[in-house]
């Protein structure tokens, strides 16, 4: 009963998270900016379904004076007709742009840009022009671009908003990771039932029948058909990382992403043996007769035939080899798309060069195993969809949906049904994972029920919440206006002082109230702060003299004074910082000296 | 056992659903207060210097004691220039009666005039610059969604406040009862 109570739950979170509702500005388009290196920045902005932005609407400045922003490098938008401007390009999905920039003076600890952007909802209304604003430390240049390639991302390191094709980036971040997978990938593969079985017949038509080899020569010939194969599947991946770049911005509408999401799902179902899915027969018997043709024996004939037996796509294959290639067409690229088909390939190979160099002694035996392989395949297939569409997922959904995932998974692993006194070693390998599995679910539940807001730490939302509750409340002084402000200011003098501003219907205030503020590095350095917040909720005359002091049209907004009572000029916070990005803010504000 | 299943499925589909709906409505019921003070805000719009087209700063005070209609808008705005022609045909019909559209753009000034000929636009256009999406903000358009009309009567209290495109029928059944 109360496995129904928790469905019931999540499913009504489900049903809220679908209600179209119109989003602040700030929600509706996801502003982040961070240095790329010296000399530019990238500023990105998740657009929420059902949200586009002109790509000619975009103005970006930056602060202070010294520093000349170049031409902002936009990608191409999606066009359309306009009855009365012509041609309109907007963007969906999630959006980078690249803006240089030139420092007259190498001094700047920091910079502040300020992006100025227009944007629309489909149920038809507009916003008007809207100020995000970020702040860019040097200091951060090196950490910064560390914690970008530790962003979740589960088996493989790029997600898709991956939005880089040079190769250089490629390199520095997952790239081995994901060629290293791929080739795991394709071992696996080799295990299924429909391959492994297949090898040894396979070895003897290659080596030739009725011929007697040695093992070298068995190895090479092996060696020739894996590369054949190999070279054949980069071609595949090279042509998906084409066909990615071209289709790089359809890709990134919530409908292709979901389609794509969709059939993956399908490709799971037929791991999970619900139907059969490979190549129309007639096209496999062709290419059969083709690559029989060629005599086994000689190089060049083992090669064609490698070429060709790429092609013959088994049952088992064809769906994650499909998934691959979907993977790599949504990474948009080339270089990433061959290596790592190609690393697939061989270890698609690896048991064909152990039979060839072993001359058939080494070699599995095929058993009901090999249908666990299947099905971890399945699973895995899930979790790519999941991941796929996890962009235009809340939070918590996507927990449940990796909840769901993870549980289901542990029961089919046996997770909770009792082992036999006399369970091998492979049972109580199989449940221990199971348990995990199962637990890591749990998690995700907890998390997505009680509003988790981050995917890798499911709980940690309930961990703010406790500490929250103990530690009482952050001591803020109110003040009511101007000159409430000024005297406390004056009052301060020799002391840092922080002024916030909150309304009641404020949302990322109360964010930053409880995940930023609540944060214990963050609470040690208030303690040597003065703290001021200004509730603006009822927008009265006196709150409005308040935030057009500070030209702002509303909170959040942070300000800081040094201790001379002066603004810190650019240091301002405006939305939701997480500690991790407010405790540096902190710390400039109390180490400022004019 | 698998009529139960099923029984049981179709049962926490129901439920979740229920509660789905309770929870939205539970939640759009608080969440709809503005804060501001009505007639101090239509004091401010009335009272706001904008500039026209040619550059001419005027304010809205010039038709106090008209049923007036505020519509901020944008050229850019696909949805805001569908109900431009609504307003012209509106203006024609009941301006004789009192009824006074007053269009502000957030926009510079040269796609709003030549948009202003191409729809042949009978009332007056204002440009709206910070200032204006700042009071635009106060009304309780937080979000600065456009477009957005307000309905003023010829006491100047406002009579509505209309987020998103207007449908003719809709603005004629507010506006009627006060001529």
């Amino acid at each position: 009963m109360r496995f129904v109570l928790i469905l019931l739950l999540a499913f009504a979170s489900l049903a809220r998270a679908a209600e179209p509702e119109l989003l602040e500005p700030d929600k509706a388009f996801r502003f982040a900016a961070r240095l790329k290196d010296a000399r530019s920045i990238e500023v990105t902005y998740q657009i929420a379904p059902g949200y586009y932005m002109y790509r000619d609407k975009f103005q970006f400045t930056l602060a202070p004076a010294g520093v000349k922003s170049g031409a902002p490098q936009l990608p191409p938008g999606r066009k359309h007709r306009d009855e009365f401007f012509g041609e309109v390009e907007t963007y969906r999905g999630s959006l980078s742009i690249l803006l240089p920039f030139e420092l007259a003076d190498a001094g700047q600890p920091a910079l502040q840009l300020a992006a100025v952007s227009q944007g629309c909802a489909d149920i038809g209304v507009c916003y008007v022009p809207h100020e995000q604003k970020a702040e860019l430390q040097f200091a951060s240049l090196a950490a910064g671009a560390a914690r970008s390639d530790a962003a979740p991302g589960w088996l493989f390191g790029s997600g898709p908003a991956a939005d880089d094709t040079s190769i250089a980036r490629v390199f520095e971040g997952g790239f081995w990771l994901v060629v290293a997978s791929f080739f795991g990938f394709g071992l696996l593969l080799s295990f299924t039932p429909c391959v492994l079985p297949m090898v040894p017949i396979l070895s003897g038509v290659i080596v030739g029948s009725g011929r007697a080899v040695t093992k070298t020569k068995g190895f090479l010939l092996a060696a020739v058909y894996v590369l054949g194969m190999a070279l054949t599947y980069a071609g595949a991946g090279v042509a998906a990382g084409l066909s990615g770049s071209m289709l790089s911005v359809a890709l990134q509408s919530p409908w292709v992403l979901g389609a794509f999401a969709l059939v993956f799902v399908a490709l799971a179902l037929a791991m999970f043996g619900l139907y059969e899915l490979q190549m129309p027969v007639a096209l496999q018997h062709r290419l059969a007769d083709a690559s029989n043709r060629f005599h086994g024996g000689h190089t060049v004939g083992v090669f064609v035939m490698g070429v060709l037996s790429a092609l013959i796509l088994g049952p088992c294959v064809a769906a994650p080899l499909a998934g691959a290639l979907l993977y790599i067409g949504q990474s948009r690229d080339v270089v990433l798309g061959g290596s790592a088909l190609f690393a697939m390939a061989l270890g698609m190979g690896v048991p064909l060069l152990a039979v060839g160099a072993s001359a058939g002694a080494l070699m599995p035996k095929a058993g009901p195993w090999m249908e666990t392989v299947k099905r971890s395949f399945g699973t895995v297939l899930l979790g790519m969809a999941i991941y796929l569409v996890s962009p235009f997922l809340t939070v918590p959904v996507q927990m449940f949906l990796w909840a769901a995932l993870l549980i289901v998974t542990a029961i089919h692993l046996r997770a909770i049904d009792p082992l036999p006194a006399t369970a091998h070693g492979f049972q109580r390998f199989s449940k221990g994972v199971g348990i995990i599995a199962l637990i890591a679910g749990l998690a995700y539940l907890v998390g997505a029920l009680s509003g988790g807001r981050d995917i890798l730490q499911p709980l940690s939302g309930l961990r703010v919440t406790d500490s929250g509750g103990a530690s009482s409340e952050t001591p803020f002084e109110r003040i009511g206006n101007v000159a409430e402000l000024d005297e406390r200011i004056r009052a301060a003098a020799g002391r840092t002082v922080m002024l916030d501003f909150y309304a009641d219907w404020c949302v990322s205030c109360k964010e930053m109230e409880r995940y930023t503020f609540s944060d214990e590095r963050v609470r040690a350095r208030f303690r040597e702060m003065v703290l001021l917040q200004a509730d603006v909720t009822a927008n009265n005359a006196e709150d409005a003299a308040l935030l057009k002091r500070f030209r702002l049209f509303g909170p959040p907004g942070i300000v800081f004074f040094d201790r001379d009572g002066r603004e810190i000029q650019g240091l301002r916070v405006i939305g939701f910082q997480p500690a991790d990005r407010f405790v540096p803010v902190l710390d400039q504000a109390l180490g400022f000296r004019r | 056992m698998k009529a139960r299943s099923l029984a049981i499925l179709i049962l926490v589909a129901g439920a979740s659903a229920a509660a789905g709906v309770g929870y939205h409505l539970w939640s759009r019921g608080g969440g709809t207060g503005s804060g501001m003070d009505t007639p101090e805000v239509v004091e401010r719009v009335l009272r706001a210097q904008l500039a026209d087209v040619k550059g001419t700063s005027r304010s809205l005070e010039q038709w106090r004691g008209s049923v007036l209609v505020v519509n901020y808008w944008a050229t850019w705005c696909a949805p805001c220039r569908e109900e431009i022609p609504v307003f012209v045909r509106l203006q024609e019909r009941y301006g004789s009666r009192g009824l006074q559209f007053v269009g502000i753009a957030i926009d510079p000034p040269d796609p709003v005039a030549a948009f202003a000929r191409e729809f042949r636009i009978n009332y007056p256009l204002l440009l709206g610059g910070v200032e204006a999406i700042e009071l635009l903000r106060q009304v309780g358009n937080r979000a600065g969604v456009l477009p957005y009309t307000l309905v003023i009567d010829r006491n100047g209290n406002l009579v509505s406040r209309e987020p998103g495109g207007l449908k003719e029928a809709r603005l004629e059944r507010l506006i009627q009862p006060l001529l």
